[in-house]
């Protein structure tokens, strides 16, 4: 159950729709072997293919051992019994048309290539100008185009249900099948492209969906609500090494397919949240049925292993090749958007999509001047002083927008050192946050205050003030919490049980050294107030590992958004899986009970705001930026639009983007 | 042809005082030029390590502060040194506090006021602007050659830095050669399953690619300072000196003067390194020069790999790091891989001479 944990804990659940986006809806820990917005790890691969044959499977293969039995009724008697609403059945593509046909474009596309990027305003520009989708008929469009895109790291497997890192979800949201999404307000839909109703029982206990009939594998056979259901199982077997997927879809009582085409989703108990547990990724049910039982591992039989490069798809695109450490090509599918000679869903924009994979951001740079790559993070250092010259400029623009991705000081609670809330206090009263937000961010992030961007519905207005450098009052704090300088070495210390305990501590942190220079910062600050702390950077795994025994005083950390507030729930809750820090409060766990089963939005937000403002008070993390979402894009590229999940994590996200004809 | 002497007396009268094995060296070695000038380099850089603090620092030299003298730069060798009242009354910024908690004080500062692991920031000195972050840091009258991407001054890391450039490169080579003269002694004078043993495990350890076992060590090792670092490195490179030395024990055991001290009764460890060890330290000591050179590259690889000592660290190895992310910042190469290049050069030409000067083969005019 170790290894389940450590996956948990960067956990993040797909819901992929018909239009290729790939969209992990829960938190997701900001892994240092990307650089910018990392969002699950590459490192972590290179583990897993290390132990990959250590690996046995834990049990015997038992398809869906982890689901409590239950007996569905019959359909009739569940329509009888429940009173069905009708759900929202939505195509991403026109919700995004509509809304910027509202939008006023600030410049012509002409304009905004010439651009610079230098101030807010041009970066607006440029973003209206070219975050454009193409018009209905798409006459402007390259439809025999290809697209490169960087990739921080190699996948580990490209089977949907077993995707875990950002490589992993960005591969499977081009080639999964998914009934559900959510647009970039995180409002959560049914996609039209698969499915033809949804409907929620009053109670809130079931969903209903019917799915399209026009639905084919890339092998030619149908996709029906038997593999939903089947997905469902395998998903939720333990032999099976499902990562990120499990959490939520675990949260299901059953799924039950009625007939081809009507699946109902049985929940335990009735909660806003419900509907963000259907997402879960499916897989082709006559592929795997014969041969799973024999490798559950689904890395050994001969099938497996072929299925693994060539795998049956249900989504827009196919995998076309795969290099090792190098590229992964997809090419689009045209059974996937033509049935019996008709076209029946959007065609995808692109050809061919090339996963280029560069683990360093210099030589990913490198190949976006060179145009071997069109879309790339760029780091903060990159966007400041690497891609500001013409020689930038000549092929490639670049954009920024708000990304709701925190990065903080984690605190373990439950340490002799951080126990005390005064303490924490301290710490963020000691820390120099000027100096790393002009500095080290070079001045283009925002401070932090809390767990909600201030943009959120869910945060609090007025948002408390973000922490500001006093380090007398951090020493106040320190005096009246009981840690002074007894014995006059220069280091406070406090006798604690008897024995005497030295203010000293290490303070982890992934090894990417801008996140190093952050710590040093606290080091030297800390160093001011007779406080040693020592920095010590790891390796993602090692120290997510570490995290997750909660074997740490302080460590140096950061979380992407989840879609509903209730995914923080496992950060903060007392005893939850991610909540490193040991951080328990009461009241904030009560509150995260009472959001999930408030229904009416305002009530649910306050609720909300309120925990917000006790996490606040209580400081178990010290807050310092939202790191904004910072990308190099081609000149030939169009249509991409910002969600406070960066450009691609959430529908439509990468579908929208498009290359025009050259003419 | 060497006229023998006819008499005792005239062959006193006669006799200078011969030269020593090691004074004869040093002669030779002394004719070598480059050796010699290497020689003096790696002096020179020892003063500089010494002199660290009194060069570049943020911290007085010695300053006089509410009636007493303290010399609080002291602290660049062991944080210990600072007097504790520099924390609680000062913060540890002297460049603003000291006058501002005691006008009468005075204090004489380093020579360049740069600190090797922070950036000196805008409101430090009256007289002196704030380091630039980022690749603004290029080389400039403040910051004779530059500032890393965190505004760090370049000089102060790369003066900061040969104290560990130094102390690696002695301390791990030490290291090593105690080991690897210890093994090879044992197994080039006792033989037999000894030396059997000791080969043997010789070539395993050779076999081990030697980076990374040194990161797997590191990786054991809790808070891993500077110091587990050069242990690493000696226990990993003690291989070259014990083959070396239990090839001359092999020669030097059955001369006759070995025989002669083991019929006086001798015991074992006394003839080991009271007679034999002395004879066969010259063709060790190449091999411990040519360490030293390459632990100090190990050291620097380790931090370019960022697996060495701690942040916030002044090896050059870092810098060398920092530059890698950002090709345009010359200034972060150019430097530390000059000061890198000269040392472990200086340290080869000392172990050619050394090599020259002991080797009777290759000495000049020699046959």
């Amino acid at each position: 159950m170790a290894r389940n944990s450590y996956f948990f804990a960067v956990s993040l659940v797909v819901a992929l729709t018909g239009c290729g986006s790939s969209t992990p809806d829960k938190k997701v820990e900001k892994d240092p072997s990307e650089t910018v917005k990392p969002d699950a790890g590459t490192i972590k691969e290179a583990t897993n293919s290390s132990e990959k044959n250590k690996e046995e499977p834990a049990k015997a293969f038992a398809l869906g051992d982890m689901i409590k039995p239950f007996d569905p009724p019959i359909l009739e008697d569940l329509n009888a019994k429940v009173q069905w609403v009708d759900r929202p059945v939505i195509d991403a593509a026109p919700l995004l048309r509509e809304r910027q046909a509202k939008e006023k474009q600030l410049a012509t596309v002409e304009e905004a290539l010439k651009l610079h990027n230098d101030s807010p305003q041009d970066n607006e520009r440029i973003l209206s100008a070219l975050g454009r989708l193409p018009s209905e008929e798409g006459k402007e469009v390259n439809w025999d185009a290809t697209i490169n895109r960087h990739s921080f790291g190699d996948v580990n497997s490209t089977n949907p249900i077993l995707a875990s890192s950002t490589a992993e979800f960005d591969i499977s949201g081009l080639i999964n099948f998914g009934l559900f999404t959510f647009d970039w307000a995180f409002t959560p839909f049914a996609s039209k492209d698969t499915v033809v109703s949804w409907q929620s029982s009053k109670d809130g206990l079931f969903d209903k969906v019917v799915l399209r009939d026009d639905l084919t594998w890339s092998d030619g056979r149908p996709i029906t609500a038997h593999d939903v259901e089947y997905s469902f199982k395998v998903i939720l077997t333990e032999a099976v090494p499902v990562k990120a997927q499990r959490s939520g879809t675990d949260k299901l009582k059953w799924v039950k397919a009625y007939d081809d085409h009507t699946v109902v989703f049985f929940h335990q108990e009735s909660l806003v949240t419900n509907e963000w547990n259907l997402n879960f990724s499916v897989i082709p049910k006559h592929v795997y049925e014969k041969t799973i039982a024999k490798d559950p591992l689904l890395n050994r039989h001969p099938d497996h292993v072929n299925l693994e490069n060539n795998p049956v798809t249900g989504g827009p695109y196919t995998i076309k090749s795969r290099t090792r450490g190098q590229e992964i090509v997809l090419e689009r599918r045209e059974s996937y958007y033509m049935h019996g000679g008709k076209q029946v869903r959007d065609k995808p924009y692109f050809k061919t999509v090339r996963f280029r994979i560069r683990d360093n951001p210099s030589v990913a740079l490198l190949g976006l001047k060179a145009g071997d790559i069109d879309e790339m993070i760029i780091i903060p250092e990159q966007w400041r002083t690497q891609t500001t010259d013409d020689e930038f400029y000549k092929t490639n623009t670049k954009a920024y927008a708000l990304e709701w991705t925190e990065f903080h000081f984690l605190w373990n609670c439950q340490s002799d050192l951080f126990s005390d809330k005064r303490v924490r206090k301290a710490m963020s009263f000691a820390f120099d946050h000027k100096e790393m937000i002009e500095k080290l961010r070079y001045g283009l992030d925002e401070p932090c205050n809390g767990i909600f961007n201030s943009t959120s519905k869910w945060a609090p207005q007025p948002a408390p003030k973000p922490y500001q450098q006093d380090q007398d009052k951090a020493e106040e704090l320190l005096d009246e919490a009981g840690w002074t300088d007894t014995d006059g070495d220069g280091i406070r210390d406090k006798t604690i049980n008897g024995k005497k305990v030295k203010f000293a501590f290490t303070v982890l942190v992934s090894n990417k050294q801008d996140r190093i220079d952050i710590c040093t910062l606290l080091k030297q600050s800390l160093d001011q107030i007779g406080i040693k702390c020592d920095v010590k950077p790891l390796e993602f795994t090692v120290l997510i590992d570490k995290m997750t025994k909660h074997d740490f005083q302080a460590a140096f950390g950061g979380w992407g958004t989840g879609t509903d507030p209730d995914t923080s729930d496992n950060i903060w809750g007392t005893g939850q899986e991610r909540n490193y820090g040991q951080y328990s409060n009461p009241e904030v766990d009560k509150l995260f009970i009472a959001g999930r089963h408030e229904f009416d939005p305002e009530k649910r937000a306050e609720i909300y705001r309120k925990i917000h403002l006790l996490l606040y008070e209580d400081q178990p993390y010290t807050w310092l930026f939202f790191q904004n979402a910072y990308y190099g894009f081609n000149k030939s590229l169009r249509g991409y639009v910002f969600s406070p999940r960066g450009p691609y994590h959430y529908s439509p996200g990468f579908s929208s983007i498009w290359k025009p004809v050259v003419p | 042809m060497k006229p023998a002497p006819s008499t005792i007396a005239e062959a006193k009268n006669a006799r200078r005082p011969a030269r020593g094995f090691w004074s004869d060296t040093w002669r030779r070695f002394a004719t070598k030029k480059l050796s010699l000038l290497a020689l003096v380099f790696v002096g020179l850089m020892g003063c500089i390590a010494l002199a660290s603090p009194f060069i570049v620092g943020v911290k007085p030299v010695v300053c006089k502060y509410k009636g007493r003298i303290y010399f609080p730069c002291l602290s660049y060798f062991h944080e210990r040194l600072e007097n504790p009242i520099f924390v609680k009354e000062l913060r540890k910024k002297y460049s603003v506090n000291l006058r501002k908690k005691d006008p009468d004080s005075w204090a004489i500062w380093p020579l360049v006021r740069q600190d090797p692991f922070n950036r000196v920031k805008e409101d430090e000195w009256e007289d002196q602007p704030g380091n630039p972050t980022g690749s603004d840091g290029k080389p400039s009258r403040y910051n004779i050659m530059g500032t890393n991407q965190a505004g760090v001054d370049v000089f102060a890391q790369l003066v900061h830095g040969t104290k560990i450039a130094l102390l690696v490169g002695f301390v791990s080579t030490g290291i090593s050669a105690a080991i690897g003269m210890t093994l090879g002694a044992l197994a080039g004078y006792l033989g037999g399953w000894v030396d059997m043993f000791v080969s043997r495990m010789i070539e395993v350890m050779m076999c081990i690619p030697t980076l990374v076992l040194i990161l797997a060590l590191i990786a054991v090792v809790d808070k891993a300072t500077i110091w587990h670092t050069m242990v690493v490195i000696g226990v990993t490179s003690w291989t070259g000196i014990a083959r070396l030395t239990r090839a001359e024990f092999l020669k030097l055991r059955n001369l006759e003067y070995v025989i002669a001290a083991r019929a006086l009764g001798a015991g074992r460890l006394r003839v080991m390194f009271r007679h034999v060890l002395p004879n066969a330290l010259a063709p060790v000591l190449v091999p411990i020069s040519f360490g030293i050179a390459s632990a100090i590259l190990v050291e620097n690889a380790l931090s370019f790999l960022g697996f060495g000592s701690p942040p916030p660290n002044a090896s050059w190895g870092t810098l060398l790091n920092a530059g890698q992310r950002s090709p345009d910042m010359w200034w972060l190469i150019f430097f530390p891989g000059i000061a890198i290049f000269l040392t472990v050069m200086a340290y080869n030409l000392i172990g050619e001479g050394l090599q020259e000067a002991t080797d009777p083969r290759l000495r000049e005019g020699a046959k």
